[in-house]
């Protein structure tokens, strides 16, 4: 084969690669763009849903809109307008309804929901068996979505709630803020603080209508709380974490919809699971709160600890060298030997001490490290035994708080520069 | 506009007092939590709320503020309803009602005193930030105002929450035991706050558990369901008080609530 035909057959597969990959989304871009925008407005109000601690709440609503949806099928039959002042309406009485139900009655916020959503979504199946013969309201398509079947009339009226909702946060972002975080000081300033939350669930409402048919009310509580709670487990401020989840949603949509198309599967589900993984990436590998970050920051602190364990232990073999016969490892069981090795290692690297038989010696600079540290814990002793802490359990206690060396210096003031600890061992003091 | 102006001035001899409490009585579920309670605080002073738990001293934080129904009796705020008075009251919470996960900063929070004024469509100015910079200053927090408020101790919460008061400029402030949950170090530097704000002649009602530094304010409210007593710490602060405020039985109008609640005792 000539290099020039296989130069062509080579493009010719990337074409065809191509073609198989992206035609679909090309096909279905409309579909595509009504499932990222949707995605993108649940993450949105997903953000104050996470915050406010409404997870729940946005579920009760995305279930609850069915019989307005139904009641407005029976009565204009195919009219967006219809379907969603219907679903608005739903969604306002269930809000309302699972007030009244928690204020009137014992139970309890999340049996009022569980109440409330429940007794809705029966209303909705019963109507939609009384609808005539003829008309054909599908279910399934209402709880799992179907983003195949977005038409144009889908996509003019995503056109219209979208600039609504986030034009609404926008305006609204301080008030809202203010009430996600302290709703009393919000009331003491004046804010109607109901009115800003049924704001809230009206906007709610009608993103969950918009996004029946992307992903029904079953899978818009994921997109409505994963992608928030991605975004919450990364960022500390509350602009940054609506962005990333408005984006999150939006892109969770749009892989979604890819790999459906490649796994020939349904898109719905598959965007919750996207969403989903991110996620999980992010409990796992977000900086600070991830785990993984989490047991490095601990790993790191073990392994400082016991390189200050082995500077003071040193230290003491000085102080009486009779003690250091039996060696390094057996005075710190139970720590690991091998761990110990390493900690040698890296004192050495950083010149505090010299490798040396049977044991390393300290340097000047390693020797002053471990005056410093029995410093910190013949003061913690002392300070211990002031607050009436029990012999027994003195060292162990030190043992562990001498290494918040800092605080060492202001434990000396407070103590008033004692010279020696409780059993009259001397404090070194500080140079210079 | 004007009104506004006139009433930042310092507080006229016979102007109404910060505030006034008349035959106020509060219910929770039917059962009476206040009864009749009368109360004036004259602008300026610093005044403590002592009782047990369960004595009402935060649903009286909370009635005043305009939180919860009333059952009966008046409430005025600088001679007027609360409803008017709004930009003359701060509320300070107790800390461990905040939920401090809340993806926030230091500085965010006490810029929450000037919301009030901003109103729902509001933003912020330059003038807002300076008052935070100075509120945060003040509290002695500005090394931390840009840190999440997860990072705070317990005294550094109240703190903010103070700054954050502080911030609304407001004329009465009403704190919900500001000293929970704080060593004494923190306590009396909290409480040091307090006094210069006090001395700047804003008024204080301090929701109080702490009995050793009563003497410390210009009034003691003594408060069990009634007022048991009120008046300067000199008078009001002693043993017999304390026994009446403290030790005993519920009171025989308690009894007879319950009962009229739950049906007399042959009935049930």
């Amino acid at each position: 084969m000539s290099a020039e035909r296989l130069l062509a057959q080579s493009a010719a597969d990337l074409i065809t690669w191509q073609e198989r990959l992206l035609s679909p989304l090309i096909d279905h871009r409309l579909q595509l763009l009504c499932s990222v925008v949707v995605g993108a407005l649940l993450g949105l109000l997903g953000g104050f849903v996470v915050l406010r601690r409404m997870a729940l709440i946005g579920d009760a609503i995305a279930h609850a809109v069915l019989p307005g949806v139904v009641i407005a099928f029976l009565l204009v039959s195919t009219g967006v307008t219809g379907l969603f002042v219907g679903a608005l309406a739903a969604g306002v009485v269930t809000a309302v309804a699972i007030s009244l139900v928690t204020r009137f009655s014992r139970a309890k916020e999340d049996a009022a929901i569980g109440i409330v959503f429940t007794a809705m979504f029966a209303v909705g199946v019963i109507l939609i068996s009384r609808l005539p013969a003829g008309t054909h309201f599908d279910l399934k398509c209402f709880l799992f979505g179907d983003p195949l079947a977005i038409t144009e009339t889908d996509w003019h009226s995503i056109l219209l709630i979208a600039p609504v909702v986030v034009g609404t946060i926008l305006l609204l972002f301080h008030p809202l803020k203010l009430l996600s975080f302290d709703p009393v000081l919000a009331r003491t300033m004046g804010f109607n603080t109901s009115l800003l939350h049924y704001v809230l669930m009206i906007l709610l409402s009608a993103t969950i209508v918009a996004a029946l048919r992307s992903v029904g009310v079953i899978m818009a509580v994921a997109m409505l709380v994963t992608p928030a709670a991605t975004a919450y487990q990364l960022t500390n401020r509350l602009w940054l974490l609506l962005t990333v989840s408005t984006v999150l949603g939006g892109l969770s949509a749009a892989a979604g919809m890819f790999l459906a198309f490649q796994f020939n599967s349904p898109p719905g589900p598959m965007m919750v699971l996207v969403a989903t993984v991110v996620f999980l990436l992010a409990m796992a590998l977000a900086p600070e709160r991830g785990f993984l970050a989490v047991a490095l920051r601990r790993r790191r602190i073990r392994r400082h600890i016991l390189e200050e364990d082995v500077l003071k232990m040193l230290a003491r073999f000085e102080e009486t060298p009779q003690r250091a016969a039996a060696g390094l490892a057996a005075a710190l069981t139970p720590a690991d030997p091998r761990a110990i090795g390493r900690a040698v290692e890296d004192l050495a690297r950083d010149g505090l001490v010299t490798r040396g038989q049977p044991e390393p010696t300290l340097t000047a600079a390693g020797r002053a490290r471990a005056q410093d540290m029995l410093r910190a814990h013949r003061l913690w002793e002392t300070y211990l035994a002031q607050e009436g802490a029990s012999e027994r359990h003195l060292h162990a206690e030190a043992e562990r708080l001498e290494h918040a060396h800092e605080l060492a210096e202001e434990l000396d003031r407070t103590l008033g520069r004692p010279a020696a600890d409780p059993q009259g061992k001397t404090i070194p003091r500080r140079e210079g | 506009m004007a009104a506004e102006a006139s009433l930042r001035q310092p507080p006229r001899l016979g102007a109404a007092p910060a505030l006034e409490v008349a035959g106020l009585t509060v219910s929770y579920r039917q059962q009476p939590v206040l009864r009749h309670v009368d109360v004036a605080v004259p602008e300026g002073q610093l005044v403590a709320i002592i009782g047990p738990n369960g004595a009402g001293k935060s649903t009286l934080l909370k009635a005043v503020l305009g939180l919860l129904p009333i059952d009966a009796g008046e409430i005025r705020v600088l001679g007027r309803p609360i409803a008017q008075a709004r930009q003359h009251v701060a509320y300070v919470p107790q800390t461990d009602s905040a939920d401090w996960d809340f993806p926030i900063t230091v500085r965010e929070v006490v810029l929450m005193g000037r919301y009030r004024a901003l109103g729902y469509f509001g933003r912020p100015r330059a003038a807002d930030h300076a008052r935070v910079a100075a509120a945060l200053e003040t509290v002695g927090m500005t090394a931390y105002a840009d840190r999440h408020i997860r990072q705070l101790s317990g005294g550094q919460q109240q703190r903010v929450f103070l700054a954050r008061a502080l911030a609304q400029e407001a004329r009465v402030l009403l704190l919900d035991e500001p000293f929970a949950g704080v060593d004494a170090r923190t306590e009396a530097a909290i409480f040091e706050l307090m006094d210069r704000f006090s001395q700047a002649g804003q008024t204080l009602i301090v929701v109080n558990h702490n009995l050793q530094i009563l003497d410390r304010f210009d009034a003691v409210l003594m408060l069990n369901r009634v007022v048991v007593a009120y008046g300067p710490p000199a008078e009001v602060v002693h043993a017999d008080n304390l026994r009446r405020l403290y030790g005993g039985r519920m009171s025989f109008v308690d009894e007879a609530e319950r009962a009229l609640q739950e049906g007399p005792a042959d009935v049930r």
